[in-house]
């Protein structure tokens, strides 16, 4: 660290570049914090853990016991262990008793993007409500059809306000907190939609992932999802930047002669699922047009039936750059997708198991270099290309449900179906140990008179 | 013979010169692999090279005549970097050297057969329905002829099967009928306008898969560290499958059930907790 402080002191290196490296070798070192500790005011598993967007001080907090609780991770409620560790305590708790709180478990506990003075929730009773921070108090309900697995509003809409909502019911629906009505319905998926997030790239578009396997891109303001992601479709690796020329057909393997373990060679196969147009039939006694003549446009993919993975697809997290999409299936496979071509970029995770049974929450580094993504009892940090495994986060007694990566400080923070949220946090320099210490045992030692 | 060779990094510190130079005198050594132990023959740097070692190990059956085929877990289990693994496979598969298949024995696997091996057993069991006089066998030249040919997924819709198979005359219901009895292809359970590709006559050797991949669990979990020399364990017999030790060894590796740590007096398998 005092090298790149030197070499920037001699502008050697670029602001952006010192800063990048410092935070990767900060990134490279976290392990559980011994100094930071959350005191965890739930009595069910944790589901959800955002950390607000505006300051990155907030954590919120959904649990299965129906209660939402907000910690303020920057500043400590109290010191513990002779002031070495920092205790986090709520700052508030809403539960059950709560006049207007959620019945059942609260499976997403979202802040509203643009500051921390509202924040929304989705539970297992059907409703969604919309929360004030500052008074505790529900200011808009939602009632959906069934229960709501996933909540999300998007981080870079300037021109609506829309909740996206994942339920079992096979539509997702938009509900707009300027009206207090629902905005549309999305339609396509046929089975409940367990898992969605909003495009980092444009405020329009919306990615659901579903218990069918299918994978969708939707842009709100037409009907139809514009894409489907289909694992047989792969590229390998990263597109190229530039297309050397245009891509006519399937090409033969030009990767034989490539040596590098991560090939670039323009290859994409036609996708044949285009080709699976209904129009094409050849139904061996049928003579009557098909239905999707009469079809709206917007509707054609609705017969696409690709998947993206051949189970439930438990989490979704796009890079912050907005070209990539990691997703998790209950297949036990994670996928990494290139979402400008639509392609899965073959990139093998090792994982053994993930859980299937409930939604998990990843989390990407700024850079996209690393994903954190909870796999069974514990985290596990790979690397985003290569796919292997960089770091595995032992510490929870139970299953991990979800992660989130706060860039500002380096840390991790994770929640599981042991009732705790636990700090992963890069290891404090020896220099800071030795001062507290020595702090502390100087203050002991005016404590201890031995003679005057 | 391959000539890709993939250098940029060696699978393990291990990598014997036996690897190196079995790439030309492949064939020679084919026959000398069956008697090599595991521990020797358990890392690759290639693929291609992998698979076709894994074919020529592949173990023989007595009542049941499958051709060879390894599945993806087991690659997994010889190559380290598994994104270059899926990644060599798919380019195999688009010059259509392999195909690959979805087994219905758990979550995520897949067979990998060469075409050759492939239309080999294709045209075995034609064989065997022409002997029990089976009428109407020209669908089966079609799908050889033009559906295997142009369609190398892993699943094929109706639309697309019918329109590919009335390339060669017309069709009816009950020829694909006939193509799922001979089994090679078979209804998806969620979808029912979808087909998966198949293996004929594979499903007895699926059942022992899938009961030897228990036995062998049960056994190292019952043991009191969990834990086994591979020297010993490669020696058992399995009860209940047809298919050796080494075969669901690699398999169970690759899937992450078992793993191998190194010791001073060789490698020892053991249960892999979460």
């Amino acid at each position: 660290m005092w090298k790149e402080t030197r070499e920037r002191e001699f502008g050697n290196i670029r602001p952006n570049l010192f800063s990048s490296r410092i935070s990767k070798s900060r990134v490279s070192s976290i392990r559980l914090s011994n100094y930071k500790e959350i005191v965890s005011s739930h009595r069910g598993s944790v589901n959800s853990l955002q950390v607000d967007l505006t300051e990155g001080r907030y954590l919120l907090a959904g649990a299965s016991d129906a209660t939402v609780a907000v910690y303020d991770i920057e500043r400590a409620t109290n010191y513990d262990g002779g002031g070495l560790i920092a205790k986090h305590k709520s700052l508030f708790v809403i539960n059950k008793q709560h006049e207007h709180g959620h019945k059942y478990a609260i499976s997403s506990a979202i802040w509203y993007p643009i500051d921390t003075g509202l924040f929304v929730t989705g539970s297992y009773d059907h409703h969604i409500n919309v929360w004030d921070t500052n008074t505790t108090q529900v200011v808009m309900n939602f009632k959906m059809p069934g229960k709501v697995y996933r909540t999300a509003m998007s981080s870079i809409a300037r021109s609506h306000m829309l909740i996206a909502a994942g339920t079992e019911d096979v539509q997702v629906r938009l509900c707009d907190i300027a009206s207090g009505a629902f905005a549309h319905t999305l339609s396509g998926h046929r089975d409940g939609v367990m898992s969605l997030e909003w495009s980092t790239s444009s405020e329009y578009v919306l990615i659901t992932g579903g218990c069918d396997g299918a994978i969708r891109f939707w842009d709100i303001r037409r009907a139809g999802s514009f894409r489907v992601l289909d694992q047989t479709r792969s590229q390998f690796g990263r597109r190229p930047p530039l297309l050397v020329r245009p891509i006519t057909s399937k090409k033969s393997s030009s990767t034989a002669q490539s040596s590098s373990a991560k090939v670039r060679a323009p290859q994409k196969k036609l996708a044949n699922g285009n080709a699976l147009k209904p129009h094409a039939v050849c139904r061996v006694s049928s003579q009557v047009k098909t239905a999707k003549q009469r079809s709206h446009p917007g509707m054609l993919s609705s017969h696409d039936r690709a998947t993206g993975h051949y189970g439930v697809v438990t989490g979704l997290k796009v890079t912050e750059d907005g070209m990539y999409l990691l997703s998790a299936g209950s297949d036990s496979r994670l996928r990494l997708w290139d979402i400008e071509s639509g392609c899965n970029t073959l990139v093998n995770f090792e994982t053994t198991r993930l859980q299937s049974s409930k939604a998990i929450q990843m989390a990407v580094s700024q850079d996209s270099s690393l994903a954190f993504v909870p796999c069974m009892t514990t985290a596990k940090a790979f690397d985003i290309w290569s796919g292997q495994t960089k770091c595995t986060f032992r510490g929870h007694y139970e299953n991990v449900n979800c992660c989130w990566y706060n860039a500002i400080n380096q840390e991790l923070y994770t929640g599981g179906n042991g009732r705790q949220i636990l700090v992963w946090s890069p290891s404090k320099s020896i220099s800071d140990e030795v001062d507290e210490w020595r702090k502390e045992q100087a203050t002991s030692i005016n404590q201890d008179n031995w003679s005057d | 013979m391959n000539k890709k060779i993939s250098e940029l990094e060696p699978s393990t510190s291990r990598k014997r010169p036996r690897d190196r130079e079995s790439e030309p005198e492949l064939e020679d050594d084919v026959e000398n692999s069956r008697s090599l132990s595991l521990e020797e023959n358990f890392t690759f740097s290639d693929t291609l090279m992998a698979l076709r070692m894994m074919r020529a190990q592949f173990p023989r059956i007595e009542k049941v005549s499958v051709e060879p085929f390894v599945l993806q877990s087991q690659l997994y289990s010889s190559i380290k970097d598994r994104t270059q693994v899926d990644r060599e496979i798919e380019s195999l598969r688009r010059d259509k050297v392999l195909r690959m298949f979805k087994l219905n024995t758990g979550q995520d696997d897949h067979a990998i057969m060469f075409t050759d091996d492939y239309l080999n057993q294709v045209e075995r069991v034609l064989r065997r329905m022409e002997e029990k006089k089976q009428t109407d066998l020209t669908v089966f030249e079609w799908f050889k002829m033009y559906v295997i040919q142009s369609k190398l997924d892993i699943s094929i819709g109706h639309q697309e099967l019918c329109s590919l198979l009335s390339l060669g005359g017309k069709v009816k219901e009950e020829n694909i009928s006939q193509l799922i009895n001979a089994g090679l292809l078979i209804r998806q359970l969620i979808d029912e306008n979808m087909y998966w590709f198949s293996i004929p006559n594979i499903g007895s050797v699926l059942k022992g898969l899938s009961q030897g991949r228990k036995e062998l669990l049960s056994f190292l979990s019952r043991r009191k560290y969990k834990e086994m020399m591979m020297a010993t364990l490669e020696k058992k017999r399995l009860r209940l499958s047809p298919l050796d030790m080494r075969f669901h060894l690699r398999d169970l590796i690759g899937s992450g059930h078992l793993k191998t740590v190194q010791t001073p007096s060789g490698l020892i398998v053991r249960v892999a907790k979460d």
